[in-house]
């Protein structure tokens, strides 16, 4: 009985013992029990299962090893509906630079301040020729208007200057104005403005309506 | 197993294999990242003129790397906003807004394109502090920023983050350039003062880079991400997120003697329509106002000052030059409420309480008989016609 | 008397290996100091707050340096040695050299922790240290790694065994895992978060690929051996060691989840984390079915009560590990302080301790003194109970963290980390209870190496001594 003894029972006094027998350990040829098969076996399999699963999640959670994470399909969007997009892009992005840059006078609802700051709704000044509201961004206005009726501008201190934003902000907020609160007119497109730039780069001082008139007849019938 | 030659290759090798994927195939596949337009064509392509991003950071925000570096910060701060995704319609997965966003830390899941310009790339691995990645785009002002890297809990009472004071030069006194920050909030006694300072160069570098962390741009892989929020009704609102600190004025015993009259001064200043001032959208929640446009009214001197003066403005609204804690403004300024000069007397007492009492100022409040009695005294001038601050300062001496 | 062959060997190694003990108990103790002021720094953040050498985040990563490079280092050059030349059965050679290599190891790391707590630091995990004593720290592991495979290679029996394989792929890992890191971070660096992924993947895989085998050597070696028989399962071994070395290195990545990096980064490394079950599950039977068969002798021999401690939390922090790297879970804890629990549980509750075991174990061999009992177990049942409070408060106080983090309406400051801060508060005092057990560990320590001041005194004259000849 004692030949049969398994080799992890011999005891070991020395290292020299421990690598000797861990060596023989290593080397012996397993005779086939039950033990020994079935666990490496099962460990195999299990091991298999659980990288082809994992794999399979992988691929499909990671894009299939994409740069870029997975979008939502842009192409399912109508030529219609992608313009409609954009133009909804530049009318938010124009909602947020007049949020900053004009609604403290001319306020959130575009209805102005009695006596002080005209209306933007429904004012003909904004709706017309896309040259006369741009104009006054980029320069500002100064002097008596009339809007919707009304006389605006008698005292100095309401003389509006020119804000200094850049093309593409002008062209997203004029776009805004022109089609919120019941406006509706046509888009405003960044080039459009960058040439009513240069065309009035000659004008140093704040417009004045009348002026403005002249340049865009189309603009205001009196 | 028994050679070591062909143990070292095997147990190298199967690191090489990692190194190979992580190193080399990453490399391989974003190495070459650089700035984008925020959009692109359908067809792939770049729009002609489209300005990229991401922009580089301006040489002292660079510094200001090093200085976030040495300190440490990134042991407790990470600058990651990140990437959240669920099945989407089609079983295809989709990016949806995550905690991160949702707790306002971003617009967006950060990319790695937005990090291709930085020398330091501080990702982080832990978030006792919040997030940076996008701390530019909601805390932008400097005093604040400075104010919080001198002391943290000077505004945010339940801080742990350290306080940073070898950043800057302490005095008891108000000096030019000096930022007051008030005593830890619960401190008592000796420590119960405010105390002034000056920021180091250093501390300087440290707020520039801190300002100019923001991922505030689209990227055409990463859109900004829809929250659930209510949409801002653009009538009559409310503005949220006033931070909490505003609530935390010098000495809260004075305080409770006001507090009824900052609560409704505080509706009256965040109200846009009938009924409210209005103040909020050009002074700010933080009451900083926005640089070169509106002035601040938190640490200014027309605020804390000359209580005539101030209800003046309230009631007639400000136009022309002045000066506002060393800088010029020159803007208008209609008299609060819609329409202007409807605000009561009660109202106009109120708002000017708050923002005598709010953003670390602190002076006496301002009753309803005191505004009625300027009411009275002025009852003469055209109504609408706005001050100019040389009328403001010749009419307070006719009076004496 | 004759000696044994293994008295020689012992004989050869005092000098060497007291040298490596010694400096890494003094480490062990800096790593302690620092422990605690960074979690008293948490827990009141005026603390020290006026120097600027004392920022939390320096120390913080200071701490993490000095504990895994000065006290996982040092002790690693000693176990290792000891156990290469025991098992080789050769006797230690080029003792000056490895002397030499101990003295510029140290030299490298005290000039790199100034370095950090000065401002200098680098961005890169791990290798915070500045660039300028990476070589120091490089080519002094080279002389040790190349001087411990020499004696390797004079081995008696040509036939290796497990202790062996873990402890060399240890040695080899090292500096690989160093030069990769080297060169991708500072020599050929790249652009964006490339650079973040490189040193997140050297940080884990320094845990992984250098104190983990380092200490599953040591307990391969000393569980057989003072048990007095084989391993157990004994063939599951070589599967357990080529799976860690094919998994571990592509595991440790699943950090990123989320994060500004190609997605497929983190998924591969959750792939690898959750594979990594098996060679746990091989090591878990290997250590536990061996030890097991001669309970008696875990309660009452102290080194292996120590290793023991040592591989069942090894495998439990592993299976831990698992289940945080799940997609759904990582999202919740991540950025939690459940990272905290993670590094100390592995190199605190698995790696040190094994060490402690080892140390207990060789050192009285080495120079013929035995430790006081009560010492020893004193240090024991402080060391045991300390790192379960750390580890517990960690381990709550992560998850309290991250599921708190979730609930968006909560303020980030007031509710948030302020529920945290009880457990803050824990491992604060569970940092004492750890510090004084190394202190006690230290003593112990160095009352065997130098037996009174004088003969210290003595020693380390000799010492000099050796290194000028």
């Amino acid at each position: 009985m004692t030949e049969k003894k398994k080799p992890a029972d011999i005891p070991l006094y020395s290292d020299e013992d421990m690598v000797e027998v861990h060596a023989d350990l290593n080397h012996e040829k397993h005779p086939p029990t039950i033990g020994f098969l079935h666990a490496p076996l099962v460990f195999v399999f299990l091991f298999g299962c659980l990288i082809f699963f994992c794999s399979v999640q992988l691929a499909e959670t990671t894009n299939k090893f994409q740069l870029h994470p997975p979008a939502e399909k842009k192409n399912q969007l109508s030529p219609e509906e992608l313009v409609a997009q954009k133009l909804k892009r530049k009318i938010d992005s124009g909602e947020k630079v007049f949020a900053q840059n004009c609604a403290s006078c001319h306020q959130l609802n575009g209805e102005g301040i009695p006596n002080q700051f005209p209306p933007l709704a429904g004012s003909e000044w904004v709706t017309s020729d896309p040259g006369l509201i741009t104009n006054i961004i980029l320069k500002g206005l100064k002097g008596k208007i009339i809007v919707k009726g009304e006389t605006w501008g008698s005292v100095p201190s309401q003389a509006m200057v020119a804000v200094n934003i850049n093309d593409r902000q002008i062209a997203n907020v004029t776009t805004y104005v022109r089609q919120a609160w019941g406006n509706s007119a046509s888009e405003i497109t960044e080039k459009q403005v960058a040439s009513f730039r240069s065309q009035s780069s000659g004008q140093t001082d704040q417009w004045i309506g009348d002026q403005l008139k002249e340049l865009f007849p189309s603009g205001i019938a009196d | 197993m028994n050679n070591i030659f062909k143990f070292s290759f095997g147990i190298l090798s199967t690191l090489a294999f990692a190194w190979l994927a992580f190193v080399v195939g990453a490399n391989l596949q974003y190495g070459d990242l650089s700035p984008e337009s925020q959009i692109l064509e359908d067809d792939g392509s770049r729009p002609p003129d489209a300005e990229l991003f991401p922009k580089d950071m301006s040489g002292i925000a660079k510094q200001g790397a090093e200085e976030y570096l040495s300190l440490g910060c990134v042991t407790c701060h990470t600058q990651q906003v990140r990437l959240f995704t669920k099945k989407g319609p089609n079983g295809n997965r989709v990016i949806e807004a995550g905690i991160d966003i949702e707790r306002g830390w971003g617009k967006r899941a950060s990319m790695a394109r937005d990090y291709v310009l930085q020398d330091h790339v501080m990702l982080g691995n832990t978030r006792v502090g919040p997030d940076l990645a996008n701390f530019g785009m909601n805390e932008n002002d400097q005093n604040w920023l400075h104010q919080h890297l001198f002391e943290p809990q000077s505004l945010v009472p339940d801080s742990i983050c350290p306080p940073s004071p070898f950043l800057y030069e302490v005095s008891d006194q108000p000096k030019d350039g000096t930022i007051s920050v008030l005593p830890p909030v619960g401190s008592s006694g000796d420590e119960n003062k405010t105390r002034y300072i000056i920021p180091s160069i250093r501390a300087n570098r440290i707020v520039a880079y801190l300002r100019a962390l923001k991922q505030d741009y689209e990227l055409p892989e990463s859109p900004f991400v829809e929250t659930d929020e209510k949409t801002i009704e653009t009538n009559t609102t409310v503005i949220e997120g006033i931070p909490d600190w505003v609530n935390y004025p010098a000495s809260p015993k004075a305080l409770a003697d006001i507090s009824e009259q900052m609560s409704a001064g505080k509706e009256v200043y965040t109200k846009i329509g009938p009924g409210g001032g209005g103040c909020v959208t050009c002074h700010q929640p933080t009451g900083l106002g926005v640089p070169l446009a509106f002035p601040p009214l938190a640490a200014s001197d027309w605020v804390k000052g000359d209580k005539d003066r101030l209800i003046k403005i309230s009631l007639f609204g400000l136009m022309g030059e002045i000066e506002v804690n060393g800088v010029n403004y020159n803007g208008v300024m209609t008299a609060p409420g819609i329409p202007p000069g409807s605000l009561t007397d009660q109202q106009i007492a109120d708002v000017l309480t708050f923002v005598r009492n709010s953003w670390g100022n602190s002076a006496s409040a301002v009753s309803p008989a005191e505004v009625a009695e300027i009411r009275d005294s002025i009852k003469d001038r055209a109504p609408m016609q706005m001050w100019t601050a040389a009328e403001l300062s010749s009419h307070s001496k006719q009076v004496q | 008397m004759k000696e044994t062959p293994e008295q020689v060997i012992d004989r050869s190694a005092k000098i060497v290996v007291s040298f490596f003990v010694a400096s890494a108990g003094l480490w062990l103790l800096a790593a302690a100091l620092l422990a605690y002021v960074a979690a008293a720094k948490l827990t009141d953040p005026f603390f020290l707050s006026s120097y600027e050498f004392f920022t939390y985040g320096k120390i913080k990563i200071a701490q993490a340096n000095a504990f895994v490079y000065g006290w996982g280092g040092n002790s690693i050059f000693a176990v290792t040695l000891w156990i290469i030349a025991r098992l080789s059965q050769v006797e230690i050679r080029g003792r000056i050299l490895l002397l030499f290599s101990g003295v510029i190891w140290n030299m490298a790391i005290s000039f790199g922790l100034l370095g950090i707590l000065d401002g200098h630091m680098n961005s890169h995990e791990m290798l915070e240290m500045p660039t300028i004593v990476w070589p120091a720290l490089f080519i002094s592991y080279a002389i040790f790694a190349f001087l411990a495979l020499v004696i390797h290679r004079s081995r008696k029996n040509p036939n290796t065994i497990a202790p062996q394989w873990f402890i060399l792929a240890s040695l080899i890992w090292f500096p690989a895992l160093f030069l990769i890191a080297w060169n991708g971070l500072e020599i050929n660096p790249a652009r964006g978060t490339l650079p973040s992924v490189l040193s997140l993947w050297f940080g884990q895989s320094l845990i992984w690929l250098w104190l983990t085998p380092m200490a599953l050597g040591a307990a391969y070696y000393i569980i057989p051996s003072i048990i007095g028989k084989a391993i157990d399962k004994y063939y599951l071994a070589i599967f357990g060691f080529w799976c860690i070395a094919a998994l571990a290195p592509w595991s440790v990545v699943h950090h990123l989840e989320g994060g500004p990096v190609p997605m497929w980064i983190p998924a591969v490394g959750t792939v690898m984390s959750i594979a990594m079950i098996f060679p746990i599950a091989v090591a878990s039977t290997n250590f536990h079915a061996t030890a097991f068969r001669d309970i008696g002798k875990v309660w009452n021999n102290l080194p292996l009560r120590f290793v023991i401690f040592g591989t069942i939390s090894y495998t439990l922090s592993s299976y831990i590990g698992v289940i945080f790297s799940l997609p759904d879970v990582a999202k919740l804890t991540q950025f939690s302080i459940i990272n905290e629990f993670h590094f100390n549980q592995r190199v605190y509750g698995f790696f040190s301790m094994i060490i402690f075991g080892m140390v207990y174990h060789m050192l009285p061999k080495i120079t013929g003194k035995e430790i006081g009992k009560s010492a020893k177990s004193f240090h024991f049942w402080t060391s045991a109970f300390g790192v379960l409070i750390l580890l517990l408060a960690y381990l709550i106080g992560g998850l309290t963290h991250g599921v708190l983090a979730q609930q968006t309406s909560l303020d980030w400051s007031s509710s948030v980390i302020t529920s945290v801060q009880p457990y803050f508060k824990i491992t604060k005092y569970a940092f004492v209870i750890l510090g004084l057990s190394q202190l006690v560990f230290v003593i112990n320590v160095w009352k065997v190496i130098f037996p009174n001041p004088f003969a210290a005194l003595f020693e380390s004259d000799i010492e000099k001594k050796e290194k000028t000849a």
